[in-house]
């Protein structure tokens, strides 16, 4: 596109845009109701603000609640294999591992399909596809991202462990690689509109420099357009990754409520959003005793890992934008 | 070397670079294929369970306890559109007006500065924090209100609340049952009939013994000084600004229990009452002893109550409930669709903000310079030049979040537990409502198999509800790529 | 774009009407417990009968266990029928959430699948709360196994204990019986919030203090479809839930028969063997708890009195065992009487233990 079609465009849009009664001046009067929308802009803003507060504050006092108790160690709670809260009414085992191990196994192997699949979707969208195959290709992905995670919990259990996993394995009917699978499915529209973003942000001059200098279309790709799109796309696959440990339903459903420190992925893993799900659901949880902080506790775990991985994630995207603008 | 041999081999390079990118290109449509498939595969295994359950009783019903026939989404289609519109209308404001902030007004300010950085970096990792950890929030922050208001009891009136109307509603002796607005002239006295853990002065509490009549007194003589007769009245009286029920026992002994305004007996009210009938009529209730001769005549018993019988059969009691307008609102919001909104609008704040940070800055610096020039001050800029052309922009972002909300199930578990019907329809905030997402976990979860085609078939309704919204926002991006082109 | 998306749509809603048209009807082969309920329900069902009172309004709030849920929620139903502008939200959050809510006066009524408990009466005493116990219906706790299970049949406590027990917790099938295969066991039980979860740990091990096992071997959940799908997908597993699920899922799964420890006979469950009482020691009463100032109130009052008076029918209808008609006339007795309190603690706060025909008498009432 010339600079004169966006010109052109841009005389359009101003013209039906910009009323025939725009006031021409501004006076005193104006001037004053900017100061009271500046304040009312601000005071939207700061709800975003306080959102992060009141999550902050409220898993801080909450949570502790649990590490204040005496029969609480934090060490033996960050290094601790076993646990079972929710479990047993009996001794008490708090290692968040077992939590945690099983959302990692989730968690990657979501991430061993949404990744590879996400990128190499994005790159034919964005340097391949024609015109119909996009028009098809699309709104499929715009589906796939619109189905609730209930049904995808669903399908885990009804479909892929029952058809795609038991028939190879001993599979359990409860497991992480089914789960795995169905978040990995839910990631792949999110990884590829936002890796597709990424590498169509890659300015044209950049390609057409190597089209002209002969290079194939994979050339253009693998060469070009990926190393110059790679911190959008490193930053699409953060978000995915903080998507992945966040999602609830799914594990909820597909990778049953037994908390196990392994590598074995045919065996059931409770995650940590699982394990707040099952706990408000028992809603045994009494205010006041140990697990119902335990919740906060393993929600502030939750909560500062994707917290983390988002940060870096921006700060990745932002380090690198200005690079080829 | 020679040059020939040079460019056959370029060529036979040629050859291959271009083999490989063609074999790549394959590969990648056969990946990106996979999507097609799965997706598929998912459509059609729902619509093989649940298709053919899909009809207009099952868009209109509710919820039947061990009836998968006869029950439907009605009440859960309406649930889910309500909370839906609550969220954005909270959530569309409100992101709206960071993403100005973000984009149109970057302070010089030095703290106002640090302010804005501090937002934009908070708004991306908000984008990334589950959704149940929001559900969370919403539970403490709505739900509870950190535990600054008691919280809401069946047999008790919300300290702050406004829209209910109090009524008594008495039984007459006829069978039906009248109402009369609750006024204190009502409240003072209270007849007692059930058990009651009472005090004494000495702070001693145990329950009270009630005696049937004074004919039975001589079976309970040990225990006098903890018992009453049946239909004894007690006093309302306010001690240390708390409001108590006093009341003297048999044996002399003056004890006290928790005034709750939720009943109060005739005894003392023996003069006919203005009420209102089933049918909104308005008549005189006759209060009759149980000394007075009880009526025959239908007509009349319709319009009698027994003040003061021990005969708990004969006895009238009048209890109060409360009639509540569609502004209906408390102090906490409890488990309610107000409480279920506001947490889905936090859910999707971030994404409207991201969304409409990208239409603004989508319009071309152009036409904000082209207003400056005409002298307008910052806001004037964004009224009248950002905004509108940023509008389509928004508003497709905003749609796309609304499908996001509509979907989602684990914070509303968490805020309004899991509800599948309620008698009534929706008629204020504070209700409860059963949504889309939730029924589907319900009912997928339910026991009798019947409901897992329910389940697949509301299942086919949401994804309905989902692709209309994407068709309107596609829409909208549409109509105004058209209108820039020409 | 957006006429891909349209067809799209177009093509899912001509999908729907095509298909909506004919509504299965030969599916209800399970409801058949359902269409055989009582005429006097049945009849009450359909709208606008003229037996329709709606000059009673105002709202009942229940709460409790998940297993109580589907009784009060068909009461809730064929109440409403006749009083249509009473407003009732039932809702299962397990039993003792649902103690929790009566204690805090929130809700009008409980529901729960075991008696309340000593530390949960204090907590109603404490906040002036008394209440009425009633018995609506049995509940038999079920074993089940793998359909492809051919080796379990009948299990003695003993065998239970080994299985299920945290100190005893056997690792695979042949730890129990030596003629069992030497296969892992798979344990799927309801989650320590339910009351099935305590009623089984009491009759395995509460006199020794024991357990139910957490081990990875174990899977706890509150959700009972979890458990049916779990174990109907594992052929070495084991699980426990309420009768009713697995009268629902008696094709998928095989129940196993327990050995009565009074006569050492194997006893399957099913409704007969449940309501005669054959089938011990699994076999438990469910009740509600009804707040006694709540039943002051018309609406309630009306609920409860119709609850108990079509109980039989309701029951049945959501796939349990009704009480002999002699326990019913002894809770409306205790209501009409204004007799409150728990039949099932002494004074002292002990338990009275035995079957609910030698508890639920009137002396063992508190004054």
């Amino acid at each position: 596109m010339s600079n004169d079609s966006a010109a052109t465009a841009d005389n359009a849009a101003a013209k039906q845009f910009v009323r025939p009664d725009f006031p021409v001046r501004s006076s005193a009067g104006s001037k004053r109701w900017q100061a009271v929308v500046v304040v009312g802009l601000i005071a939207c803003s700061m709800i975003s603000l306080l959102t992060t507060v009141g999550i902050i504050l409220m898993l801080v006092f909450e949570s502790s609640g649990f590490f204040a108790d005496d029969q609480i160690d934090i060490w033996e709670f960050l290094t601790g294999t076993r646990w079972t809260i929710g479990q047993s009414q009996g001794q008490m085992y708090y290692g968040i591992w077992p939590l945690l191990s099983g959302t990692l196994r989730i968690t990657g192997i979501a991430m061993l399909i949404a990744l590879p699949m996400g990128l190499i979707t994005a790159i034919y969208l964005s340097e391949y596809a024609t015109k119909r195959v996009r028009s098809i290709l699309k709104p499929v992905l715009e589906i796939l991202a619109g189905i609730p995670t209930v049904v995808l919990g669903f399908f885990a259990v009804k479909f892929i462990t029952p058809y795609l996993l038991q028939p190879f394995a001993d599979f359990k009917t409860f497991n992480a690689t089914s789960a795995g699978i169905a978040v990995g499915i839910l990631c792949l529209p999110l990884v590829t509109s936002l890796a597709e973003d990424a590498l169509q942000a890659v300015p044209r001059k950049l390609r057409e420099g190597a089209y002209g200098l002969g290079s194939t279309r994979l050339e253009v790709t693998l060469k070009v357009v990926l190393p110059a799109a790679l911190s959008g796309i490193i930053s699409a696959f953060l978000l995915a990754l903080a998507r992945a440990i966040g999602e609830t339903m799914v594990v909820a459903l597909a990778a049953g409520s037994t908390p196990t420190y392994t590598l074995d992925p045919r065996v059931p893993s409770q995650t940590m959003t699982g394990f707040i799900v099952e706990t408000f659901k028992s809603e045994s949880v009494v205010p006041g005793t140990l697990s119902y902080y335990s919740i906060y506790a393993v929600a502030a775990v939750l909560f500062i890992l994707t917290f983390l991985i988002t940060l870096i994630g921006q700060i990745i995207r932002m380090r690198y934008r200005e690079v080829y603008d | 070397m020679s040059e020939s041999q040079d460019t056959q081999r370029e060529y036979r390079d040629d050859q291959q670079r271009k083999t490989m990118s063609h074999a790549f290109s394959v590969l990648c449509l056969v990946i990106s294929s996979t999507a097609v498939v799965v997706v598929t595969t998912l459509l059609i295994s729902i619509f093989m369970t649940g298709g053919n359950w899909i009809d207009l009783e099952f868009l209109t019903a509710n919820h039947r306890e061990n009836n998968p026939e006869e029950s439907g989404i009605g009440q859960a289609i309406i649930g889910s559109i309500v909370i839906c519109a609550i969220c954005g209308i909270f959530a569309l404001p409100i992101g709206v007006g960071t993403a100005i902030f973000l984009e149109e007004f970057q302070p010089r300010n030095r703290y106002l500065r640090l302010f804005h950085g501090l937002v934009q970096l908070n708004i991306n990792n908000l984008a990334g924090v589950p959704s149940i950890v929001y559900g969370i929030l919403g539970l403490t922050a709505f739900v509870y209100m950190f535990g600054f208001f008691s919280s809401i009891r069946v047999n008790d009136q919300p300290e702050y609340e406004i829209g209910a109307r109090y009524y008594y509603q008495t039984k007459t002796l006829g069978g039906s049952y009248v109402k009369f607005p609750a006024k204190k002239d009502y409240q003072p006295t209270l007849a007692v009939t059930g058990s009651k853990w009472v005090t004494d002065d000495q702070g001693n509490s145990f329950r009270l013994v009630i005696v049937p009549n004074e004919n039975a007194l001589s079976a309970y003589q040990s225990r006098l000084d903890r018992a009453i007769v049946v239909c004894s009245i007690a006093e309302l009286v306010e001690q240390e600004g708390e409001k108590l029920y006093k009341i003297e026992t048999i044996g002399g002994r003056e004890v006290t229990f928790p005034a709750e305004r939720s009943y109060g007996q005739f005894s003392k009210i023996l003069e006919p009452i203005d009420v209102i009938g089933s049918d909104g009529e308005t008549f005189q209730l006759n209060v009759i002893s149980k000394r007075d001769p009880l009526p025959t005549d239908p007509e009349i018993k319709n319009r009698t109550v027994v003040a003061d019988s021990p005969d708990p059969k004969r006895r009238s009691s009048a209890s109060i409930f409360r009639e509540t307008n569609w502004f209906h609102f408390h102090l906490p919001f409890s488990k309610s669709v107000l409480s279920a909104g506001l947490t889905l609008a936090l859910v999707i704040l971030p994404i409207i903000i991201i969304a409409s940070q990208e239409a603004i800055r989508g319009v071309p610096q152009t036409l904000r310079e082209a207003a400056y020039g005409m002298g307008a001050t910052r806001w004037q800029v964004v009224r009248s030049t950002v905004l509108p052309s940023a509008t389509p922009g928004i508003m497709t972002g905003a749609i796309l979040a609304m499908s996001r909300a509509i979907g989602e199930a684990a914070p509303l578990l968490a805020v309004m537990g899991g509800v599948l019907g309620t008698t009534l329809q929706l008629s204020s905030l504070m209700d409860k409502t059963p949504v889309l997402p939730v029924t589907i976990f319900k009912w997928a979860g339910d026991v009798n198999d019947g409901y897992e085609n329910l389940s697949a078939a509301a299942i086919i309704i949401l994804l309905v509800i989902l692709l209309l919204m994407n068709s309107v926002a596609i829409w909208i991006r549409y109509r105004y790529e058209k209108k820039l082109a020409k | 774009m957006l006429r891909r998306t349209l067809v799209i749509v177009c093509f899912l809603a001509t999908l729907s009407m095509l298909t909506g048209c004919d509504k299965p009807v030969a599916d209800n082969a399970k409801n058949e417990t359902a269409s055989g309920t009582g005429a006097k329900v049945d009849g009450s069902d359909s709208q606008g009968s003229d037996k329709q009172n709606t000059s009673l309004s105002g709202s009942v709030a229940v709460e409790g266990s998940s297993t109580v849920e589907p009784i009060s929620n068909r009461a809730k139903e064929v109440f409403n029928a006749e009083f249509p502008n009473v407003n009732i939200s039932v809702s299962g959050q397990g039993t003792g959430n649902g103690f929790k809510a009566l204690a805090a006066g929130e809700c009008d009524f409980s529901d729960a699948s075991r008696p309340i408990k000593q530390k949960e009466l204090n907590g109603c005493n404490e906040k002036g709360i008394s209440f009425y116990e009633v018995p609506v219906a049995y509940d038999g706790l079920t074993v089940v196994v793998n359909k492809e299970n051919d080796f379990v049949t009948q299990l003695s406590i003993e065998q239970l204990k080994k299985i299920f027990r945290e100190d005893m917790a056997a690792k695979t099938w042949k730890d129990v019986d030596p003629s069992w295969p030497d296969e892992k066991i798979s344990i799927y039980a309801p989650g320590t919030a339910s009351g099935t979860h305590d009623y089984f740990v009491e009759v395995i091990g509460k006199k020794d203090g024991k357990r139910l096992r957490a081990d990875e071997q174990t899977l706890l959940s509150e959700d009972d479809k979890q458990l049916v799908i779990g174990v109907q997908g594992d052929p070495f597993a084991i699980g426990f839930f309420g009768y009713s699920f697995y009268e629902a899922n008696q094709d998928e799964l095989k129940s196993v028969a327990i050995v009565n420890p009074g006569n050492n006979e194997a006893v399957s469950p099913s409704m007969a063997t449940i309501e005669s009482g054959e089938y011990a020691p699994f076999s438990r009463p469910l009740f509600i708890y009804v707040n006694t100032t709540s039943y002051q109130k018309a609406e309630v009052k009306e609920f409860v009195d119709y609850y108990l008076a079509n109980v039989v029918e309701i029951v049945k209808h959501a796939r349990y065992v009704p009480l002999p008609e002699s326990i019913y006339e002894a809770a409306k007795g205790n209501i009409a009487k204004d007799c409150p309190g728990t039949h099932y603690l002494d004074s002292e706060g002990n338990k009275r233990e035995g079957s609910l025909a030698e508890v639920f008498k009137p002396e063992n009432l508190p004054e």
